[in-house]
């Protein structure tokens, strides 16, 4: 009698023990032979974990030999806690079309390279439901994350009733659930996450999509600039150049979102989207009285009490982590000033401060308040100009390509974070500045060229903090831009 | 408004959606006391573990290590049951100490088991296996090693067989099923006692882990126990010292009786299985560990049954007369064995030529050298020998679906693009000793890069993604020792990182008492964490409670004072600021010597362990008990992930940005948090960004928290923007 076999792919944490316990159990119950193995990593929570099981379908059928290695081509169903975790069993031959059904969860929950990208690095989801849908015989995919925050349970418990709702084992659900209470652990919720996970196999509940909303700015008496914008730019580009104007207008005031309006006046129509993403961005760039706004504004708290799941009736008290030094406060002086205290030996001070005390938050508030001083500061000042220079280097990109245009736009995206953060952002920024799109306008370098190499020098800027990839990057633009300019003095 | 961030001294209660509720080993230790007739069922290792009680042992010792920690674990709590039978339990400080626990074994009929985790711990016993080996025992010596092979191992990749062939100790590898490995267990002991000589049984990790059944016995009160003591010591005999001239006696004795007694006693217990096959010109020689996976293989070719089999569950010694009995009138036989030098085929050619057997022997020709024999390898194997020894069996149905499967993976690899990003082992939410790499990240961002020697242990995750900190590993507390000859020539010190378990183990002696004694110039963090942690927080002499009498045995700091260490911090971990800049002090005092800093801060999952539940009653009782946990302002992050690569903390995520101007996603702390703070402490320390909180929830809050809440929110209502 052949075994059916199962492997399960689990991150450290995900319970993938005690479901192989709860298999094995119910697998007893009915009488059937059944054994299970692991390799269950250290005792740390994170890594991957791998189970496999064999349960002979028939009773008295003992003596067959069972397996403790996964073979690739003979797994009759794969269980994966997580989505990357079903893309490596299939990477690793065990899921196929001729047989497989792959149980596995669609949420994601980043190794540590995805995470630790300077921008976004996380791998292709859409190729990972590619493999999913082709190589697997059938599929129960669903967010069992999810399924698991609803019924107050754990994923695990989700997954065994997918498992049981798939009818791929010969045990009743009557001997799954006997199993979750003979554990005897958090029986109630593990029975309700089950009842979950089976639901969803049975295809008897519908799961809410998980909304990852954006949430728009608000802002009043910008109806006027609103409708301005309605008529100047393209229909396609209205979310992004109507949710700049909201922006600023709550950053600053309604003649710095006017602003904005007038600096995108010239952009051609084909790139205005981009250009207007990035310049909100950078017209808002991050000072004291921005992170004051946003820590003082009305829905944070509220957001804050949802995030730690605090309970209607339990207070919250709330402690900001600051550091000022002297970059921060000078950004809020005048520019005289702040050069003087620029020049000055570098320092921080941390402060701790409990913005949920009447003090506290009125310290915060009383620098949110600040933002009429804004344009009176030396950061303004400086910003300004660089905005002015670079919406200067697109306008005068437009002519040569719009390609070179868009990516000069996109540039702007290494120009974030705050205090040496920014200062690499922006160092960076500078270098592919000088080193490529300044040669590009000045027609030392053809525009596709550039328009290539100002992308891959942005990858390269975001590869890795110490600036090593870029460095490399830029040096091989550098060759070739030389070697074009030999070819051309051939010619 | 400056005030100390110390987080951890608050108890809280973690809500965490991805936690694995701790084993408790009450099943287990329910199993052990299972008498004649009753079923067990269990793991392999707990099988082993019953084994030896119904074997009669009277002392048992260990040092954890996956995958055997188990053994010493569950016997740590079935003390009562111990105590009835009269078994005593040491929980050793390392191998070496355990292995030495056998030597009383040697003047006295004891049986006793030991346990470790091979090659390493074998090669921390070497010594003791020797002196051990050499005299012999007259009560049953079993040595229970975790063969820490293949995929999920954690450690070099070499074969216990080497030891059993140089010191002379038998070497069993049983075939994974219950039944076969309980039996193996209980005749090792008399196979042991038959020829006076210590027996080894290696278990590969998924064997360890295999769930299974076997018919239970009773358990065997020995009859020289704790309970029933000697009332006087072994009469003195020379020839039971491993001293001149005893040992050339002993190399003798090994050779000449002890070996012939274990050939004959494997035959006349039938310990290695003979299995019949229709094809009797073919054979396969196996050893016990991997018979499964072999089967399954015959199985998939089909020819399942099909070829006689050679079981060894027993891999030394080998039975010159059994191999050659199976050889005999074969045209090939095909041994599979697993992993690096080919001992049992060299043997085994060996065996055949003196005899002038003439049966073709395959093996490491068709099989690969190196490597574990997953399904597939041996498959190709298989498919190789078969085409090689017997291409009169149709193989072609099997190929072809084995090809199949093959390119449907490469299909996969086609769709996925590349190989998928991986999931290394890291510290644990909340780790004590994460916030000490964040610290050395940023002493290097001032110093530049420091030539870092790292040890075995939880600590040994820095050399992994998101640290890369850490140029080499030398065993098991050996960190400072292994940065004698690098110290000297650095102009920059060295920083060894060791743990409290390596210190114990072996740091102290080879490391610290080495580098005092030689004047060496270096630096050495000693991650205190209470436990060894990596296999599971077993206690150890520093543990603040022993688990005899919940006394502290021994303290670190007074250890290293007591050895004339003047340089000495002691430093909570989590502090990342003060850590700092006690490494830049170590680093650039004028102060010669070793200068060691006790990075100190509990096991974090020991810990919440131990205050989950406490809080849980406290919350029950209606107790007031503030949960802290920390957050990131999505509006104020900006999306460029510093606070990750300075940490790695698995709480620490990221997520779709809520700005519908911004692509990068987001940092993001989920519900896993345990408020252990390092995230802010980080974000202090490297002046990174303000977007990171704590939120302080008062559960259970009193009048009075919530009167002042209210007021507060009242007034806060009013000012916002």
């Amino acid at each position: 009698m052949k075994p059916i076999t199962i492997l399960v792919g689990a991150l450290g944490g995900d319970g993938g023990g005690v479901l192989c316990d709860w298999i094995v159990a119910a697998a007893h119950s009915q009488g059937l032979d059944v054994q299970a193995t692991q390799i269950p990593g250290v005792a740390q929570r994170t890594g991957a974990t791998t189970y496999y099981l064999e349960v002979v379908p028939s009773r008295g059928s003992h003596g067959t030999v069972l397996a403790l290695n996964p073979a690739i081509g003979e797994v009759d169903v794969a269980l994966a806690t997580e989505l990357l975790e079903a893309g490596r069993m299939i990477f690793n031959g065990f899921v196929t079309p001729d047989r497989t059904t792959l149980i596995a969860s669609t949420h994601r929950v980043l190794a540590i390279s995805e995470r630790s990208a300077m921008g976004d690095g996380s791998f292709d989801v859409g190729r990972l439901l590619r493999a999913v849908k082709e190589r697997s015989q059938a599929q129960i995919l669903f967010d069992m994350d999810q399924a698991a925050e609803e019924s107050g349970g754990v994923i695990n418990a989700v997954l065994l009733g997918a498992l049981a709702g798939s009818g791929r084992l010969p045990i009743p659900d009557a001997a799954f659930e006997t199993a979750i209470r003979e554990g005897g652990k958090a029986v109630d919720t593990n029975l309700a996450a089950f009842a979950f996970g089976r639901g969803h196999a049975r295809g008897e509940l519908e799961q809410a999509v998980r909304e990852h909303r954006k949430r728009q700015t608000a802002a009043q008496g910008v109806e006027d600039l609103i409708a301005r914008a309605r008529r100047s730019f393209p229909a396609a580009s209205l979310d992004v150049v109507e949710e700049g104007i909201r922006r600023l207008a709550a950053y600053q005031d309604r003649r710095y979102a006017a602003l904005f309006l007038d600096r995108l006046a010239g952009i051609d129509a084909a790139i205005v989207r981009e250009v207007a993403r990035h310049l909100a961005v950078r017209m808002s760039y991050e000072d004291v009285i921005r992170v004051a706004q946003a820590k003082t504004s009305r829905e944070r708290l509220e957001r804050v009490r949802a995030e730690v799941r605090a309970k209607p009736h339990e207070p919250v008290g709330i402690t900001e982590h600051f550091k000022p030094g002297n970059e921060e406060i000078a950004a809020m002086l005048p520019p005289k000033l702040a050069r003087w205290l620029l020049a000055q030996p570098k320092f921080h001070f941390p402060m701790h401060l409990r913005s949920t005390t009447i003090w506290g938050f009125a310290r915060l508030r009383l620098l949110a308040g600040l933002r009429w001083w804004r344009p009176y500061t030396w950061r303004y000042v400086e910003e300004q100009a660089q905005i002015e220079a670079w919406l200067g280097q697109i306008a005068a990109a437009q002519a040569l390509s719009l390609d070179l245009a868009r990516e000069i736009a996109e540039a702007a995206r290494l120009i974030k974070g705050y205090g040496d953060t920014h200062k690499r952002g922006l160092g960076n920024y500078r270098r592919i500045t000088d080193e490529i799109i300044a040669p590009a306008l000045a027609g030392r370098m053809p525009a596709r060229q550039a328009a290539d190499a100002v992308a891959n020098a942005r990858v390269a800027a975001l590869a890795d903090p110490e600036g090593d990839a870029l460095g490399r990057t830029l040096t091989a633009v550098a060759a070739a831009a030389g070697i074009t300019t030999m070819r051309h003095a051939a010619e | 408004m400056l005030y100390s961030p110390v987080m951890l001294d608050q108890p809280q209660v973690p809500v965490t959606q991805r936690t694995n509720p701790e084993r408790s080993f009450k099943e287990e230790v329910r199993a052990l006391r299972l008498g004649n007739g009753e079923m067990f069922r269990g793991e392999g290792i707990l099988a082993v573990t019953k084994a030896i009680l119904q074997s009669g042992v009277a002392y048992v010792g260990g040092y954890q290590g996956a995958p055997v920690s188990h053994l010493v674990d569950v016997l740590v709590e079935s003390q009562d049951l111990l105590d009835e039978l009269g078994v005593h339990l040491e929980t050793c400080t390392n191998e070496a100490s355990a292995a030495a626990m056998l030597g009383a074994s040697i003047n006295y009929p004891m049986r006793g088991c030991v346990t470790w985790k091979s090659i390493v711990g074998t090669n921390v016993a070497a010594d003791a296996l020797s002196n051990l080996a050499s005299p012999g025992v007259i009560g049953g010596a079993l040595i229970v090693v975790g063969e820490d092979y293949g995929e999920g191992a954690s450690v070099i990749q070499e074969r216990t067989q080497a030891y059993a062939l140089k010191s002379s100790v038998w070497l069993m590898d049983p075939r994974p099923s219950l039944p076969t490995i309980v039996q193996c267990t209980e005749k090792a002991f008399e196979l042991s006692e038959a020829t006076n000589t210590p027996v080894m049984m290696e278990l590969r990790i998924r064997a360890c882990h295999v769930t299974g059944e076997f018919v239970a016995k009773d358990n065997k009160a020995p009859a020289v126990s704790r309970n029933r003591r000697l009332a006087n010591p072994a009469v003195h005999d020379y020839g039971r010292i491993s001293h001149p001239p005893s040992t050339y006696a002993h190399e003798k004795l090994k050779v000449e009786v002890r070996q012939p007694a274990a050939e004959r006693f494997i035959v006349a217990n039938g310990l290695n299985e003979f299995f019949p096959g229709e094809r009797s010109d073919l054979g396969i020689i196996v050893q016990g560990g991997i018979t499964n996976v072999l089967v399954r293989g015959l199985d998939r070719l089909e020819v399942g049954g099909k070829v006689p089999m050679l079981v060894l569950n027993v891999t030394h010694p080998l039975v010159p007369g059994q191999i050659a009995d199976f050889c005999k009138g074969k045209r090939a036989v095909l041994v599979v064995e697993e992993g690096a030098p080919d001992y049992i085929e060299q043997s085994i050619h060996a065996c055949l030529r003196k005899r002038d057997i003439d049966t073709r022997i395959y093996g490491k020709d068709v099989l690969p050298m190196a490597g574990e024999y997953t399904a597939e390898v041996l498959t190709e194997g298989l498919l190789e020998f078969f085409a090689r020894a017997a291409n009169d069996i149709d193989l072609s149905g099997p190929r072809e679906r084995f090809e199949a499967a093959k390119a449907g993976r490469a299909e996969a690899h086609r769709i996925l693009g590349g190989p998928l990003p991986l999931r290394p082992p890291g510290f644990c939410v909340g780790c004590p000793e994460r916030p000490v790499f964040s610290a050395i990240k940023l002493l290097e961002r001032e110093v530049g890069k420091v030539h870092i020697s790292s040890d075995i242990g939880c600590h040994s995750f820095a050399t992994l993604a998101p640290f890369n900190l850490g140029n080499s590993i030398l065993g098991f507390g050996m960190s400072l020792a292994a940065a004698g000859a690098v110290a000297p020539v650095m102009e920059k010190r060295t920083i060894s990182v060791m743990g409290d378990g390596g210190f114990w183990h072996n740091g102290l002696l080879s490391g610290v008492a080495s580098s005092m004694f030689n004047r060496g110039d270096r630096v050495l963090v000693i991650m205190q964490n209470g436990y060894t942690s990596a296999t599971g927080a077993q206690f150890i002499p520093n543990t603040a409670g022993n688990r005899r009498d919940g006394q502290t045995t021994s303290d670190i700091a007074a250890t290293l004072k007591a050895m004339g260490v003047s340089w000495l911090r002691t430093i909570r971990t989590y502090n990342v600021g003060t850590m700092l800049k006690t490494l830049r002090e170590a680093m650039s005092t004028d102060e010669k010597g070793l200068k060691v800093i006790v990075a100190d801060g509990e096991c974090q999952l020991a810990r919440q362990r131990r205050v989950r539940p406490q809080i849980a009653a406290d919350l029950r009782a209606g107790k007031r008990v503030v949960r802290t946990r920390f957050g990131v302002d999505d509006e104020v992050c900006t999306g460029d992930h510093s606070c990750i690569r300075l940490s790695g903390c698995p709480s620490l995520v990221v997520k779709p940005s809520p700005d519908p101007l911004r692509t990068d996603p987001v940092a993001h702390v989920n519900n896993g948090c345990v408020g252990c703070g390092l995230c802010g402490e980080v974000a202090d320390a490297a002046v990174l960004c303000p977007s990171f909180y704590k939120a302080d929830i008062v559960q259970n809050a009193t009048w009075w928290d919530r009167l002042v809440w209210k007021l507060r929110s009242k007034v806060i209502g009013a000012l916002a923007c």
